[in-house]
């Protein structure tokens, strides 16, 4: 029986390859390639068309734009996935019992949510933005390695099917339970559970790929913004964008390898008999010291571009220039070189030696004032400025407000003795949200609406982007509020049911998640149908930038690509830019 | 030069190899984790072939075959090590080494049948 399966394997495989290799053969003939002597670059005689046509075009692109594309559908179906899940445990969590799901599919559904939106979701759809724009802002002609970049992209789609096999129909396989923090012995598949099942492998594997993945594109970015910035783009006057993408490809370099590594040792831990994280080995401590030396800066490798973003998109749509442009560019980089000091306050109730304990309680109380630097500059440029509410301009607000509230209930826990009450308590996962939803997500969706009409030609419906942005506020604030006051009152993180005092608080955080749903699918509905049929941009400067002197170089691209392509027709109406004719009303 | 054009030649902004070399890790890592002998040699044939024809293709190097021909090295010599040393991998080893064989087979017959140099 092995080895007819055995045999079908290698026969598949053969198949496979053979496919591939047929494949490669029809659409490269790699008899044609100029030979290097004769000095490559313009010695090609028969064809310098861009990209090929159709399907063929997005597998084999090396484009920096199309690339940025590719990871930004990618980050969407991730965030729907993540989305899914998480509404799955929402609607569980609406009665104390375990009714509708049981409570071992509440940990798979838990686990992969973590994992899906950090890692599938987060990371992705901010390469999306680094893609596109940073070669644009710094007039570059692509990326440093376009075909590292295609690499790094590639190895998202098997990484997010690896991560999420468990779900599959695929014989004995179970997801994981580990949560995303795969916490051994747990994760190391000891005990009497169904935690060495082939499932969690899979996940390590496909958790594995995506990290290569983030460190390849890092090297890349890093390559890029030295290298290949055109002369008059200096260090002086480098966009904050880019800055903020420098500084998280440096983290990602330092940290991402180490996570790597510790994936790896977990598998040999869990397939080989090694015993790095046993009892009797390096002990379970060592992966948490390992996961979180990863962990806290992935944080800020999350939270830096999309602060970037709001730093770019807020001066916009005040009128004025960012304010202290300087000091915010030296607080990323002092979060930069804080957030690998501060790894241990995740475990202060590890029985950890107090002494290190309380080294890092410092070091978090002052990533507290590079954060606040930021945090006065957003405000400081909307002072006095002429401020116009636009939909990207709504959701830079939305980012600086909920920005706080996660920023500050973070200093409360960075505190050992708030800590020693509030750990694993749903406080954390209010606070953590606060970041991730209500300042990263809502800096992603500035960027995505801000830049809508150069990466589609077309005007989204404004009105839609609004409501979009309401019930968004309003969701997160419900949900995430209504958890840091559940964590006040001791309901613990990660459980399926819940004793009946903490009843109403878990209604609202699930009808707060049932508004941010509604938000997120009327804003898939606009991006779609604009997509399609929106009104088209007729000029590189839909937000009216000019007037305030805030054009970029980007737009300037886009005004030449307008001008350049040809004209087909002008039977669409024209646009009129988000909230220019509605400053009255706000 | 030949009358017909590769994909990578005729198009400036594509190449074929960069989603080969992104399939080829994880079929190869699933592979050799779960010591799955024919997905092992199928991935690290797929990795090790693609990134060859990468590095041609950006002239990295002046032939394939000669690519290949470092990689089929690199991977017996995995393999060896592997199969005889305490590693003790000894089922994984001998994936890898036939992978390496493999690549090796392929590296000769193409520098011989299909010369990089025959076309200039």
């Amino acid at each position: 029986m092995q080895i007819t399966g055995q045999l079908a394997l290698t026969v598949l495989m053969g198949i496979f390859l053979v496919g591939v290799a047929a494949w490669l053969a029809r659409v490269e003939n790699w008899r044609s390639y100029t030979p290097l002597a004769s000095g490559g670059g313009g010695a090609h005689g028969t064809g310098h068309a861009e990209k090929p046509s159709g399907v063929i075009r997005w597998l084999t692109t090396v484009d920096h734009k199309d690339i940025g594309i590719l990871y930004g559908f990618f980050g969407i179906i991730s965030f729907v996935v993540g989305g899914l899940m998480v509404l799955g445990m929402r609607i569980e969590l609406f009665d104390p019992g375990a009714t509708l799901i049981s409570e071992s599919f509440y940990n798979s559904l838990l686990t992969n949510h973590g994992i899906t939106m950090l890692f599938l979701f987060g990371t992705p759809i901010i390469a999306a933005f680094s893609n596109y724009f940073v070669p644009l802002l710094i007039d570059a002609d692509d990326m440093a390695f376009p075909r590292i970049n295609a690499i790094a992209f590639w190895l998202l789609p098997p990484g997010a099917l690896l991560i999420w096999a468990g779900f599959l129909p695929l014989g004995d396989i179970v997801p994981a339970q580990t949560a995303w923090t795969l916490y051994t012995p747990l994760a190391a598949g000891v005990g009497n559970g169904n935690q060495a099942n082939a499932g969690v492998d899979l996940l390590i594997l496909g958790l594995h790929l995506t990290g290569v993945s983030a460190t390849m594109g890092a090297i890349n970015f890093i390559a890029t913004i030295i290298t290949e910035r055109a002369e008059e783009v200096t260090w002086a006057n480098l966009d904050i964008f880019s800055w903020t993408i420098l500084t998280q490809s440096g983290l990602i370099l330092f940290a991402f390898p180490l996570l790597g590594s510790a994936l790896v040792m977990l598998l040999l831990d869990r397939n080989l008999g090694t015993t790095f994280f046993a009892v009797e080995g390096g002990g379970p401590m060592l992966w948490q010291h390992l996961f979180w030396f990863f962990g806290h800066p992935e944080v800020y490798i999350l939270v830096l571009p999309p602060m970037g973003l709001v730093s770019y998109i807020l001066p916009r749509f005040s009128g004025r220039r960012l304010f202290g442009f300087k000091f915010v560019v030296y607080s990323t980089l002092a979060i930069g070189v804080l957030s690998f000091g501060v790894w241990a306050h995740h475990m202060f109730t590890t029985g950890m030696d107090p002494r290190l304990r309380a080294s890092f309680m410092a070091v978090s109380l002052a990533i507290a004032i590079p954060s606040a630097v930021k945090t006065f500059n957003w405000i400081t440029t909307m002072w006095n400025g002429k401020l116009e509410l636009t939909t990207p301009m709504l959701f830079c607000i939305g980012f600086v407000a909920n920005f706080i509230v996660g920023g500050v209930t973070g200093v409360f826990n960075a505190s050992i003795p708030v800590d020693l009450i509030l750990h694993d308590t749903y406080y954390v996962v209010g606070h953590f949200h606060y970041v991730i939803m209500g300042a990263i997500a809502f800096a992603l969706f500035a960027g995505m609406y801000y830049w809508f009409p150069i990466y589609t030609g077309r005007m989204y419906q404004r009105r839609l982007g609004k409501w979009h942005f309401w019930l968004t506020m309003i969701g997160t604030n419900l949900t995430f509020f209504s958890m840091l006051i559940l964590g006040y009152a001791g309901m613990p993180r990660r459980y399926a049911t819940y004793l009946p005092q903490f009843s109403t608080l878990h209604q609202l955080t699930s009808v707060g998640a049932l508004i941010l749903a509604a938000g997120t699918i009327i804003w898939a509905y606009n991006f779609a149908t604009s997509w399609i049929e929106g009104p088209k941009v007729q000029d590189g400067d839909p937000w009216n930038l000019e007037e305030t002197g805030m054009h970029t170089a980007e737009w300037e691209w886009f005004d030449r690509k307008i001008e350049t392509a040809v004209t087909d027709g002008g039977e669409e109406e024209s646009v009129v830019a988000d909230g220019g004719g509605e400053r009255d009303d706000a | 030069m030949n009358e017909q054009p590769g994909l990578s030649d005729q198009y400036r902004m594509a190449s074929p190899w960069p989603m080969f070399v992104a399939l080829g890790i994880p079929i190869a890592e699933l592979g050799v984790l779960f010591d799955v002998f024919p997905v092992a040699v199928a991935g690290l044939l797929l990795f090790c072939g693609s990134v060859a024809g990468l590095l041609r293709e950006s002239e990295y190097v002046s032939s394939p075959w000669l690519a290949m021909g470092v990689f089929a090295v690199v991977l017996v010599g995995i393999g060896v090590a592997f199969v005889f040393t305490d590693v003790k991998l000894v089922t994984r080893g001998y994936a890898v080494a036939t992978a390496g064989v493999v690549l090796a087979v392929g590296a000769v017959g193409g520098s011989l049948f299909l010369p990089d140099d025959a076309v200039v």
